[in-house]
């Protein structure tokens, strides 16, 4: 199969949500000898840039989205290892360090946020839920977290996220990472008031707003 | 739903929890439903419910369900006395009276809307509506219970993070009632927590609540919040069986800890904007959904309750009208006992205060729908009928007088003038009447508010609480 077919099945497997499809496409490219970074950036990427377009004009719902995303995974799965050999790197964006506070076990928006951040290339370190202040501070120390993303669900568990940012503060870390909250209850507001570097109001926001965070470093 | 249907879903419910069971994170509740009978898998932590154990337990749960309010004329039992009606809980914002801006809620918000809900008719019961930003530290739950406390002689609801703070709360409730066995004879209060973390979790923390305050003895029951499409299934049916089966592992532990425990099954049902994962409670599902939760507690014989009546709404508007009332009739046609119908906006997360008058309105015109239609022999009227003839009018018969102040929903809110009557009034609009009886009701003292000396006793235990009082509004307030 020529390379452009390929790499348009790719795409269309991606944003069909097809996951045997996507996966059988990443494999028919590996064999095709085509390059694989090329593979993720006009076949894997271009079928999330596609179906991103599409949720944003209100054509596919959600649950569409993530299938694709899903896809994605399996299909990049697939292309890891090739990358790996060839020493290549997808274009590093950064490492985002995801989970949701102390008290707080609501995984289902957090985790959203952890797919759409990796299906744009991130480095995604999601370490769960019902995190303490100070294992958040040490897991992103070790992932050397570019970024450090807070969920939280109820109102009652809210002061974990202005907590994390003091505590951030009395260690003098404030300055290392770029802090960025979210959550049913989450608002701009809360987020000035508690000093993060950002907010936003649904999972498709997460990437623009890392990647301007990212970019002003 | 027939009652084939109900059964069904109840057995669908039975082999959810016998088959697929509830991750139990609490590793004290794993030990309690271990040792009464149900099975543990080691390595995952989950409870599987064998359905004897569940339909056991379930036997003891009573029929009904006691409030107390801090004046006992506003003792509510139900279903006795329901459809009962409460305002909703909890919403980190409000619609400041003064400026009309967005801001996070406080304390004294809490005294104004406790003071309203004290004078507002359609009210059984006063759940905590907003937090209290300026809270002291270690005084979160203190800083909502005593300016609710303070304000409003009915029955107050309200949640606490931790049993530290239950133990504030009771202490405060002690010396409200003047004695400690006063208070346990008629607790004025009811605590809510939310265990099961949809689909099939139960929570450390929150399970933790379930099993202190149910020791304690303080009434309280947990309330299951699932999202179909999300944390449960996208259809109707199979998010109904599946909160049905959250229901039952959660109050199988209330039983096991204390049999006869009184709960009500009490659910803040959702489903998923699927376009792009909005929470929805504003949704004609929730009423729907609710529908189904009146009914699996009639067939278990307690009494139901529900969020009917919630809006994705920003502003007490056309929407908001519509969305609180088009489910909460719903709900209340399936025999729903208690709906949580007043005063929030934007999916719970604002409070406002024109919402709360026009919901109370609300609420008393589904208490008129549910009396219905009267059946009496006087309500026939055969006698008044056969008086006024063919061609005559009812209007200045006795039977018309008699009956003319209490019979007939006479509405605040909603206008019936005329237009030229209307228009020549000032147009005002149902949000502007609203706001009117707010400031009509502020600006009078409330006379609800507890003795000089248990607010000094109150004052002197717990130093630096917030005042609590319900301050008059500032006359800059104009109508709109």
């Amino acid at each position: 199969m020529e390379k452009e077919k390929i790499l348009e099945n790719l795409a269309f497997a991606i944003v069909e949500g097809d996951e045997d499809k996507a996966v059988e496409n990443a494999k028919a490219a590996m064999e095709a000898k085509l390059d694989p970074l090329e593979t993720v950036e006009n076949g894997l990427s271009k079928g999330m840039d596609d179906i991103g377009e599409k949720f944003g004009k209100g054509e596919v719902f959600l649950p569409e989205l993530l299938m694709a995303a899903n896809a994605f995974k399996s299909a990049m799965e697939i292309l890891k290892p090739e990358l790996e050999a060839q020493k290549m790197q997808t274009a590093q964006k950064g490492t985002i360090l995801i989970g949701t506070v102390k008290g707080d076990v609501h995984n289902i928006g957090k985790d959203i946020v952890s797919t759409v951040l990796e299906t744009k290339g991130f480095n995604v370190v999601d370490i769960g839920v019902d995190n303490d202040t100070l294992s958040i501070i040490q897991e992103a120390e070790k992932a050397q977290a570019d970024v450090i993303a807070l969920s939280c669900l109820m109102t009652t568990t809210m002061p974990a996220q202005k907590e994390f940012i003091e505590v951030l503060e009395e260690m003098n870390l404030r300055e290392k990472y770029f802090v960025i909250v979210g959550g049913g209850p989450v608002t701009q507001e809360w987020a000035d008031e508690i000093k993060a570097d950002g907010y936003g109001e649904s999972a498709v926001e997460a990437p623009v707003l890392v990647k301007e965070l990212i970019r002003k470093k | 739903m027939t009652s084939k249907q109900v059964e069904s879903v109840h057995e669908a419910s039975l082999e959810i929890l016998e088959n697929v069971g509830v991750l139990v994170r609490n590793q004290e509740a794993r030990q309690l439903y271990v040792q009464h009978g149900c099975e543990e898998e080691i390595e995952s932590s989950v409870i599987k419910f064998p359905r004897a154990v569940v339909e056991q337990f379930r036997q003891s749960i009573p029929s009904s369900f006691t409030f107390h309010g801090r004046d006992p004329s506003f003792d509510r039992t139900i279903p006795e006395d329901g459809p009962i009606f409460c305002t909703g809980s909890s919403a980190p914002d409000i619609f400041d009276l003064e400026s009309n801006e967005v801001r996070r809620s406080r304390s004294d918000d809490i005294a104004r809307i406790a003071h309203l809900v004290n004078e507002l008719p359609g009210y059984d019961l006063f759940a905590i509506s907003v937090t209290a930003d300026d809270a002291p530290d270690g005084q979160q739950s203190l800083s909502r219970f005593y300016p609710a406390l303070k304000n409003c002689q009915k029955p107050v609801y309200g949640s606490a993070p931790s049993i530290d703070e239950v133990f504030d709360i009771l202490k405060l409730c002690f010396l409200i009632a003047g004695r400690e066995a006063a208070f346990w004879e008629r607790p004025f209060i009811c605590l809510g927590y939310c265990p099961v973390i949809s689909p099939l979790t139960m929570d450390v923390e929150s399970t933790e609540k379930l099993i202190r305050f149910t020791e304690l003895g303080v009434p309280c029951y947990g309330v299951m919040a699932p999202t179909a499409g999300l944390s449960a299934p996208l259809t109707l049916t199979g998010s109904l069986a599946l909160t049905n089966a959250e229901f039952l592992a959660q109050t199988t532990l209330e039983q096991i800890l204390k049999p006869g425990k009184p709960i009500i099954y009490e659910a803040l049902p959702t489903v998923v904007d699927v376009r792009n994962g909005a929470y929805s409670p504003g949704g004609i599902e929730t009423g729907i959904l609710l529908m189904g939760c009146a009914q699996m507690a009639d067939f278990y014989n307690i009494p139901s309750g529900g969020f009917a009546g919630l809006t994705n709404a920003k502003s007490s508007d056309v929407q908001s009208g519509f969305e609180t009332g088009m489910s909460s009739v719903a709900a209340l046609l399936a025999g729903l006992d208690l709906l949580r119908i007043g005063g929030l906006l934007d999916a719970l997360k604002i409070f406002d205060f024109s919402k709360v008058v026009i919901d109370n309105e609300i609420a008393l015109m589904l208490k008129q729908a549910a009396r219905g239609i009267q059946f009496s022999e006087d309500n026939l009227a055969l006698d008044t009928i056969a008086e006024t003839g063919p061609g005559g009018t009812f209007l200045n018969k006795s039977h018309t007088i008699e009956r003319m102040r209490t019979t007939p929903f006479l509405p605040d809110i909603a206008d019936r003038l005329s237009w030229s009557q209307w228009k020549t009034g000032g147009a005002i609009t149902p949000q502007a009447q609203a706001l009117n009886r707010v400031r009509e009701i502020l600006s009078v003292d409330n006379p609800a508010v507890f003795s000089a000396e248990v607010d000094q006793s109150i004052r002197e235990e717990f130093v630096g609480l917030v005042a609590g009082d319900s301050l008059p509004i500032a006359a800059s307030m104009k109508p709109i």
